[in-house]
């Protein structure tokens, strides 16, 4: 499974929000996308997942083009979870995760014991299998988050694509969504507001008004100087002293 | 990958499908043979069964011509195309609320309406056509028109650009439907008499009186194929739950599907108001009703609310029929009677639950 994006721009209302990313997404790795608020993480997500039809640019799923496969095929491959995706129809938590098993389905093909299987795994995994049949208007943001994961993971993809699956979240609920999703061991983009949780990440791109200005592992593309050009912050890393562990503090 | 399919359960889910549609088709088989026994003159079963006999198996039950005249070309026509209509009009509310993701969406919603009645009073009052122009093809005209409008105000709000939101959609609805109304508003006030005013008005309401063969022959197609082709993309629907962009990354083609089933319910519900006129409420409440008995689940939803909207229309006629001795009610006005009476016990007890 591979993803990669070449010159990708996209702009509204012509104002460029995305403009000229190019990079390779690495089998297994989670890469993580950051940078300041409405530097175009979202949007570049987007259009990685093929939601946006890019202004310029490609996108390249597994070798093919993005703009020329079928959506379903598309989400045989690829699964995208977006922010605080919220309905107001009387679902249970397993009829959420079902709807992951959509592109693997058509009237002609329907519903198997498999798929049941499939569904149960996706639940097991995020630990929401005792509660599949709880109503989903009952859940808490972070467990709906848990859900969308769920949803994704019952697509079967060899990529997950994440839009800051952990804003709006409190602080035990963010750390457990971030485990969750690093135990998943996939190809996963995610983009991320936290910098200290980004640091988990095993790349990170970071971009800035719409453009992609480094791409490498934390340690070498997150330094004092970047947080403080892009981020506007005066940071410096501090070591915590029982572990060892580097974590961003900010001034 | 490819995907198995469990050859073993296709066929043992083949019986309960099987049973189910013909539940199905039995109730509203009752439901038509009530239409049948009930009317200013009670006809017994019996009576209604040996017609059918004698008219489609060609049996030679001696019968009182009048009374098998009636049911065949009055009765049996207005509870077919009443049927019809119910189905018809209830799976379009249920296209229309999930792809909008708006629990007031309704079949009426896209101006078709509003154009059918624009049509209508431009063929019967303004005089346009000549008289070579019936009445139902200028509301289907109409109708259509209306929605073309609407579907390009849609579009051009979106700015030209390949998602539209629904509140666009519902926006531009609400415009082309006070455009048509007020244009039908103007033509009665210009040039129509009392006597044309009322008859346009009663239109309106629906009307079921005029209801012969012919329409049966356009109606029952119209809703068997609508019904196919949405039960056709009943798990697209559910993956409009979360949004379109949700129904997009679990492989829907969302600006294909979202185009065929707008036009499709469009098409459909034009061709049912241009038969019986503009019957409002079952394509708004039946789906919600139908929701609160079988669940969200598209699958079921979309038979559940085909049979409970075609046999509440078919009693709603009935009840238009006999309510006052003498006289039919149009059937907009009972529907509503009896509707939301029903629906606010429904949503109550939908609370508690």
């Amino acid at each position: 499974m591979t993803l990669e994006v070449e010159s990708l721009g996209w702009s509204a209302r012509r104002k460029a929000i995305v403009s000229d990313v190019t990079l390779k997404v690495e089998t297994g790795e989670v890469l993580g996308l950051i940078g300041p608020n409405g530097s175009g993480k979202s949007t570049l997500l987007r259009l990685m997942a093929g939601l946006r039809r890019p202004s310029s640019g490609r996108v390249f799923l597994n070798g093919e083009s993005l703009a020329t496969m079928k959506r379903r095929a598309v989400a045989q491959s690829m699964a995208f979870v977006e922010q605080q995706a919220d309905t107001g129809d009387a679902i249970t938590v397993r009829d959420a995760v079902r709807l992951g098993r959509t592109p693997w389905l058509s009237p002609l093909t329907p519903w198997s014991e498999r798929d049941d299987d499939i569904v149960d795994e996706a639940l097991r995994d995020v630990g929401m299998i005792e509660r599949a049949q709880q109503s989903w208007q009952t859940l808490s943001g972070g467990e709906r988050q848990r859900v969308h994961i769920a949803r994704a993971l019952a697509q079967q993809p060899g990529i997950l694509l994440l839009d800051e699956p952990t804003n709006h979240l409190d602080i035990q609920h963010q750390l457990s969504i971030l485990n969750l999703i690093h135990s998943l061991r996939r190809t996963t983009v995610i983009a991320l507001h936290d910098l200290n949780q980004a640091l988990q990440c095993k790349r990170l791109a970071i971009l800035q008004g719409g453009r992609l200005i480094d791409l490498g592992p934390p340690d070498r593309v997150l330094t004092e100087q970047r947080l403080a050009d892009t981020f506007a912050v005066n940071a410096r890393y501090v070591t915590d002293p029982a572990d060892g562990h580097r974590m961003i503090r900010f001034a | 990958m490819a995907l198995s399919v469990n050859p073993s359960l296709a066929v043992t889910l083949r019986p309960q499908f099987m049973g189910l549609t013909v539940a199905a088709l039995a109730i509203v088989g009752a439901a038509i043979l009530c239409g049948l026994m009930i009317g200013e003159t009670a006809i017994p079963g019996a009576v209604a069964l040996q017609t059918l006999a004698n008219q489609i198996f060609g049996a030679n039950y001696p019968l009182d011509p009048i009374e098998e005249g009636i049911l065949w070309n009055y009765r049996l026509t207005r509870a077919i195309v009443a049927a019809s209509c119910g189905a018809g009009l209830a799976i379009s509310g249920v296209v229309l609320q999930a792809l909008l993701r708006n629990a007031l969406a309704e079949p009426y919603l896209l101006g078709i309406s509003a154009g059918a009645s624009t049509g209508a009073v431009l063929v019967t009052v303004a005089g346009i056509g000549g008289g070579a122009v019936s009445l139902s093809a200028g509301a289907f005209a109409g109708a259509l028109t209306a929605f073309g409008l609407v579907s390009l105000l849609a579009h051009a709000a979106g700015g030209g650009g390949e998602r539209q939101s629904s509140v666009q959609i519902i926006l531009a609805g609400i415009a082309g439907s006070q455009l048509f109304n007020a244009l039908t508003s103007f033509i009665i006030a210009k040039s129509a008499n009392s006597d044309q005013a009322r008859g346009i008005m009663f239109w309106l309401l629906g009307n079921l009186s005029g209801v012969r063969w012919p329409d049966v022959w356009l109606a029952v197609p119209v809703a068997l194929i609508g019904f196919l082709i949405v039960a056709w993309h009943a798990r697209a629907l559910d993956a409009f739950t979360f949004g379109a962009d949700a129904a997009a990354s679990v492989g829907v083609p969302v600006q294909r599907v979202r185009a065929v089933l707008i036009v499709m319910t469009a098409l459909m519900t034009a061709a049912m108001v241009s038969i019986v006129g503009s019957i409002g409420f079952v394509g708004l409440v039946i789906p919600h009703a139908a929701r609160f008995l079988v669940g969200p689940t598209h699958g079921r939803l979309i038979p559940a609310s085909a049979v409970i909207g075609a046999v509440f229309l078919v009693f709603a006629d009935i009840g238009a029929r006999t309510i006052i001795p003498g006289q039919v009610l149009p059937i907009g006005v009972v529907t509503a009677l009896i509707g939301a009476p029903a629906f606010a016990l429904i949503l109550i007890r939908g609370q508690r639950l």
